[in-house]
């Protein structure tokens, strides 16, 4: 698996999730059907091969390790992402943050209210709460990713 | 059967009526308080408030004569020789550390050994750890066996190069595993070593008789014992105890200061620099008043049942793996869905108002070893009702299902 494979495969999926899975996520759901789907929702984003989760692109949560590799496409000035972790509901969280970041520019990024993004979808609790599934710490990273 | 009374026990904690909807099941990073304890914090900052040992007022040496009798409590409690062996500090960690910094300083010297065993909490590793290569002093540990159990063989082994401090966990925090520490602990004094107990998680277990183990040094935290955060013990047999540079200096731990030489007072205040946690002390004091007025025995077959209850459960959960002995349990039961990982069932039991612990429990050594990512843990303490663990067990059952789907 190559990067540039990782990453259009991270594109596809992300497309898939904007146009099937978040309009669901906005629908009355009960919490079990709400996880079932975070679950299927993260399983669509390719997984990042072993020997490709090296330490420097880890990002520790309080109980549980992602990955993340970071794309900059200087010809556009415009971000890309790949994403992992080893838990499936942090990733389904994960991939819907990815779905609102990915191949921004640095200045809509600025711009982005992810608070409002995730109230939308009924999920504004986990980025508050987000010390122990890490979302925080990956969003930290995003940003430290565009600043380098 | 036990003739405690876990009904009338949990009524005198205020948490329960606050939060009904919950289970607690985290007793084992920390423990609700009675009433008897909340009273006694409260009390003290509206009616008795002054600082110790200062004051020529009144105030100052009532507050004094209130510390010093907490101090004398917690002596009797875990039956020290003396109060002035009790040393307050703001918990555990804070008291390894101390113990750790002091010892460097003065008993170990380069090329000494201290050995610790593979269950420990990180508290008890990196303090030693901290020192260690600038004071050339070596870290070895006791491994564990197939069973998870501490490899009493390897421990006979590592005893014959003669460590200055031997310093064990009673109670495992990630596995609940009780140790032999009556057995080790003499094995240890025998072959000449310092002995140290990190009690943080086995003084709810069982009262420690300071005076039959065989321990120099044994730590706790109040707040695992239904006292406050912030105040902890660090016991000592006074030789050593005096032995012990200070960590911290300043305030009622000096005896006499100039520019070039400070001189220190005597135990314990050689070893409580600054202001203490007053109100914290009176209400570990307070926790252990309330705690005697139960048969420690009853409580630990109430917690047995507990523990029979989950595990009898647990046979109906596929997929279940448990980490921790059934045998020789203090009352924490870690495990893992077969092929999933912890942090996603946690989530999945705080959605359904279950209160535990995922993660690796602040040691990540153990986990190594054990090649494990992580785990569930569910720590349970007397308040617990059975009914709780019934819900916990269906709670655990819905989480599996959504996993699965």
């Amino acid at each position: 698996m190559t990067m540039e494979q990782l990453l259009s495969d991270t594109a596809t999926a992300l497309a898939a999730i904007r146009q099937q899975d978040l309009p669901q996520l906005q629908q009355p759901l009960d919490w079990q059907s709400k996880y079932r789907l975070l679950m299927q929702l993260g399983k669509k984003l390719p997984a990042i091969p072993e020997k490709m989760r090296q330490n420097e692109w880890l990002v520790r949560g309080c109980e549980s390790r992602a990955w993340l590799l970071h794309y900059h496409d200087n010809t556009v000035g415009k971000h890309y992402f790949v994403l992992d972790s080893e838990a499936r509901i942090v990733k389904g969280l994960l991939a819907i943050m990815l779905s609102f970041v990915n191949g921004l520019s640095q200045q809509e990024l600025k711009q982005l209210d992810l608070q409002r993004a995730f109230d939308a979808l009924n999920l504004k609790p986990y980025l508050s709460q987000s010390r122990s599934n890490g979302l925080n710490a990956m969003l930290n990273h995003i940003r430290h990713c565009l600043n380098e | 059967m036990s003739d405690f009374n876990a009904a009338a026990f949990r009524q005198h904690f205020p948490f329960f009526a606050a939060q009904p909807d919950w289970i607690y099941l985290d007793n084992a990073a920390t423990t609700h308080k009675p009433f008897a304890v909340l009273e006694t914090l409260d009390h003290f900052y509206r009616q008795q408030n002054s600082n110790v040992h200062r004051g020529a007022h009144k105030l100052s040496q009532m507050a004094t004569i209130l510390y010093e009798e907490a101090r004398s409590c917690i002596q009797q409690y875990v039956n020290a020789a003396e109060p002035a062996e009790i040393i307050f500090t703001s918990g555990t960690t804070a008291a390894l550390n101390q113990l750790a910094f002091g010892l460097m300083h003065t008993v170990l010297k380069p090329g000494d050994r201290i050995l610790i065993s593979a269950l420990e909490h990180h508290a008890n590793i990196v303090s030693w750890q901290l020192h260690c290569q600038r004071f050339g002093v070596i870290l070895d540990v006791i491994p564990l066996d197939s069973q998870l159990q501490l490899d009493q063989s390897a421990f006979e082994q590592l005893l014959t190069l003669h460590p200055k401090v031997v310093s064990l966990t009673q109670v495992s925090n990630a596995l609940g595993t009780v140790l032999p520490l009556a057995s080790m602990l003499q094995a240890a004094k025998a072959a000449g070593a310092i002995t140290v107990v990190d009690g943080a998680q086995g003084i709810v277990w069982d009262k420690p008789d300071l005076q039959q183990l065989a321990a120099d040094f044994y730590c706790f935290s109040g707040h695992k014992l239904y006292g406050p955060t912030g105040i902890g013990v660090l016991y000592g047999k006074r030789a050593l105890l005096e032995r012990l540079t200070p960590l911290l200096g300043g305030g009622e731990m000096i005896e006499q200061v100039s520019f070039s030489h400070s001189s220190f007072n005597h135990l314990p205040a050689r070893l409580e620099a600054g202001t203490p946690h007053i109100a914290g002390a009176l209400g570990l004091a307070a926790a252990i008043r309330f705690i005697s007025q139960f048969d420690v025995s009853q409580i630990k077959s109430y917690k047995r049942l507990l523990l029979k209850t989950f595990h009898d459960g647990l046979q109906h959960i596929p997929g279940i793996v448990v980490l921790s002995p059934w045998q020789d349990n203090a009352g924490i039961v870690t495990l893992n869905l077969q092929g999933e990982h912890s942090a996603d069932v946690a989530t999945l039991l705080n959605e359904q108002r279950i209160a535990v612990r995922a993660g690796r429990h602040c040691a990540m050594p153990l986990f190594d070893l054990m090649a494990t990512a992580g785990a569930v843990r569910f720590a349970f303490a007397p308040y617990n009702q059975i009914s709780e663990v019934e819900q916990c067990l269906k709670a655990l059952t819905q989480a599996a299902e959504i996993l699965a789907s």
